[in-house]
């Protein structure tokens, strides 16, 4: 049996919208990310571990607020105070996380199947996403990640690569079909092609 | 629009943001014997002042924490946020 993702069924591969006489290359990409893990890590307000002294994959945790730490495969988001997420390729990842974090200090959770994760890359997507949130994305660089609202649908924006712009849409799982429908919608004066 | 300083995220736009009441109201305390009127301010009663204005927000779209915010309810403008247990 396969897992049914998020957006199994409105994730269509094709070229869309205004794409003529445009070089495919050009086209901002959509894509739905599959298989992360994606766990959330929240220290107890008691707790009075220094989070400086762990480490999650050789990561240090990101303590400022909108940072990002990560390597090939794993990526840590500063989600709010005390609280982050941990999205990562490796399977037993949360294994890696239980040793490294104590389970009286911390609260792990697996919220991996409560996502639907989209990928926009090319040089418009700043464009796109401009258009349903307030983020100034000016100053929005690599490695920084925001929880914002598109179209006053609640989302974390994960900045990934700026050449070209790559972003992880993180949204609700039941958002994420509504989610799809506004973000292409919104891509369509620049044609996108669907992968 | 308001822009908002969250004093965890930085300043955001009001949309990310959900209004929770004054802040200058204070719980009776628990286990002591209070008046109705005194429950009755605690839950219905509200100044509404013209001018400065301590009020609580939550961030609901961002970290999602609770803080608090001095505002004018005159004209709109924020003199100061804090953190929930700090002073305004």
């Amino acid at each position: 049996m396969t897992a049914i993702t998020p957006l199994e069924f409105i994730h269509k591969k094709g070229i869309f919208g205004d794409h003529h006489k445009k070089n495919e290359v050009d086209l901002l990409r959509f894509s739905e990310v599959k298989n992360l893990t994606i766990i959330q890590l929240v220290q107890y307000k008691k707790s009075k571990i220094s989070i400086n002294d762990i480490k999650i994959e050789n990561l240090e945790i990101p303590i400022q607020s909108s940072n990002v730490k990560s390597n090939k495969e794993t990526r840590i988001l500063w989600s709010a105070p005390r609280t982050w997420l941990i999205l990562s390729s490796k399977e037993n990842i949360i294994k890696t996380i239980k040793k490294n974090c104590d389970e009286a200090e911390f609260a792990i959770t697996d919220i991996s199947h409560s996502r639907a994760i989209i990928q926009i890359q090319g040089n418009q997507a700043k464009e796109v996403l401009k258009k349903g949130s307030p983020i100034n994305f000016n100053e929005f660089d690599v490695n920084k990640c925001v929880s914002t609202t598109f179209h006053g649908i609640t989302i974390i924006i994960d900045s990934i690569s700026s050449h070209p712009e790559t972003f992880n849409l993180l949204v609700l799982r039941s958002f994420g079909e509504s989610f799809y429908h506004h973000i292409t919608d919104a891509a369509l004066e620049f044609g996108y092609v669907g992968v | 629009m308001l822009e908002i300083k969250c004093p965890y995220c930085g300043k955001r736009s009001q949309n990310e943001f959900s209004y929770g009441g004054d802040a200058s109201v204070k719980r009776p305390e628990l286990g002591k014997e209070i008046s109705d009127k005194d429950w009755d301010d605690f839950i219905y009663n509200r100044k509404n002042p013209r001018g400065k204005h301590s009020e609580f927000w939550h961030h609901i779209a961002g970290c999602r924490q609770w803080f608090k915010v001095l505002r004018s309810t005159a004209t709109h403008e924020i003199f100061k946020t804090a953190k929930i247990d700090e002073e305004l």
